[in-house]
């Protein structure tokens, strides 16, 4: 169960790095850091320090990057994530998801106007390349990194967007690929997996059973399963997000920021990705960045949490319609809800049915068609503009997630019918008020 | 033998059970503490368990009948 081997474990100091990445005399990665107790490892395909049980995290040398990286040779770089490749955890060129990222942040102005905020951007990643939703930026990176570690075969765990991009991405590169599922899972969601003809393999049991089953296989099997062995490399795609909208911004960070928790890693890492940016005379330190967390109600344990002022997080059964946020117990809960109380950010939680609102609201007023966890995101946004936490001077970013075309089941008589008429003109000036 | 990394959270009418010593009295597993925080109304622990697999198994269902939350190491690894 322990041994999560790679085919080719080389360390940093024994790869070369090629293409167009950092220089062959200066690596950028030295190596892996457990979060908890600060031992260090080599980047090769671990996720858990054997000394402590904490999770590893990937250690850059800031020095040789700052010495190389400058907001010119960002701009001049790809128009995709892999333009801040110099943060990012691979060693040669990238190979997998070369066109994810540089999505859209679009200035909400009407519907910044409806909830009382002058500076309110959107970063709309339900455009994300090829799988409509940001999990494309971290399987980019993910696999980018197997593939320099000698997998020739990727996995994942998923009820998703996040089996959506593994399968897409597989196929690109003729990856072997396993997809792990419940069993009664919707179809539809299966059907978007099957296109791309991974290995689907529907586990007959509970989310707990899938849960515990892919750690064993983990171990087991040499794969790169994502959010596994890989899960250093593939949490860092994340910060991204950060990156592009800080540049976006006019290489300014903003004052708050709300981001939609399911594992908790991708809120983490935003703060991360400004971080970076500050450190290395990217951008002005703004001390100011709250950052926020966004949770459906049924699935909220970190926004239990964080009412009750505790940092022990309780492992939830879920039962909200946002499924891509539907995670119980996460990984990175703690850790986001210490960004959240350390940047004195606050966390939101909506139901069911403001999470539909929230989707309405978001089309209605920009256009943007969100799945349910971008609906869990403006709902969230809203009550915490309502409750003062957010300021209508704040420069203020909301991170849509995922395209709303995933999840039009949450919509099911939600939306009105549309207005039928006769073929005939005098129909149509009876029935519809055409000035209306 | 198989070994298996546990995340054990106990909810508020467990924290002051000696659930890991019932395990070890009534299943033939061995099993060590690796990392552990605990409070007077919740807790986490993670632990390594040693043992056949079928045993490691009827642990795990013995703890959820006794209300542990039980997860891998890697807490939910099923995303969305």
């Amino acid at each position: 169960m322990n041994s999560q081997s790679a085919p080719h474990q080389e360390s940093e100091q024994t790869r070369g790095e090629g293409g167009n990445a950092s220089s062959p005399k200066e690596s950028k990665i030295k190596g892996l850091k457990c979060r908890e107790c600060g031992r260090l490892y080599p980047a090769v395909a671990i996720h858990i320090c054997e000394f402590c049980f904490g999770p590893l995290e990937v250690d850059y040398d800031y020095a040789a990057i700052g010495r190389r990286i400058t907001r010119r040779s960002i701009e001049e770089g790809p128009k995709s994530l892999w333009r801040y490749h110099e943060l990012l955890p691979v060693t040669g060129a990238p190979t997998v998801g070369l066109h994810a990222g540089m999505t859209p942040l679009i200035h909400a102005k009407r519907l910044g106007r409806l909830l009382g905020l002058d500076n309110l951007y959107l970063k709309n990643d339900t455009v994300n390349h090829p799988t409509l939703s940001f999990k494309d930026r971290v399987v980019a990176v993910a696999m980018t990194r197997a593939r320099e570690l000698g997998f020739d075969t990727v996995a994942c765990a998923s009820t998703g967007n996040l089996a959506n991009s593994v399968s897409a991405h597989a196929a690109s590169v003729g990856m072997k690929c396993f997809v792990f599922i419940p069993h009664d899972l919707e179809a539809g969601k299966i059907l978007g997996n099957l296109i791309y003809n991974p290995t689907v393999v529907a586990v007959r049991g509970n989310y707990d059973d899938v849960n515990r089953l892919c750690s064993e296989i983990g171990g087991e099997y040499p794969w790169a399963f994502v959010n596994i062995n890989i899960r250093p490399y593939y949490a860092e795609g994340s910060k991204s997000l950060a990156f592009e909208t800080a540049e976006q911004l006019g290489w300014r960070i903003p004052d708050q920021v709300v981001v939609p928790i399911a594992s908790g890693s991708l809120l983490t890492k935003i703060r991360k990705g400004f971080q970076e940016f500050e450190k290395l005379g990217l951008v002005s330190t703004n001390d100011r960045l709250k950052v926020n967390g966004a949770q459906a109600e049924g699935c909220s344990p970190v926004y239990r949490a964080f009412v009750s002022g505790k940092n022990h997080l309780i492992p939830v059964k879920p039962n909200t319609i946002a499924k891509s946020l539907a995670i119980g117990n996460p990984a990175d809960g703690f850790y986001s809800l210490d960004v959240v109380f350390k940047s004195g950010g606050a966390i939101a939680a909506a139901s069911d049915q403001e999470i539909v609102e929230g989707m309405k609201l978001l089309a209605e007023t920009e256009g943007i068609f969100a799945e349910t966890a971008g609906g869990v995101t403006i709902a969230s946004l809203r009550k915490l503009c309502a409750e003062g936490r957010i300021g209508r001077k704040d420069l203020t970013v909301a991170y849509i997630t995922g395209n709303g075309l995933k999840t039009m089941e949450a919509l099911s008589g939600a939306l009105p019918e549309p207005v039928g008429i006769d073929p005939t003109l005098a129909s149509f000036r009876k029935t519809v008020n055409p000035t209306n | 033998m198989t070994q298996m990394r546990l995340h054990l959270t106990f909810p508020e009418e467990r924290v002051r059970e000696p659930v890991i010593y019932e395990i070890c009295r009534k299943f033939p597993v061995v099993v060590n503490i690796r990392r552990a925080d605990i409070s007077l109304d919740s807790g986490w622990v993670e632990l390594e368990m040693d043992g056949e697999l079928a045993d490691i198994e009827r642990t795990v269902l013995y703890l959820r009948e006794r209300g542990v939350h039980v997860d891998p190491l890697e807490k939910s690894i099923l995303e969305g």
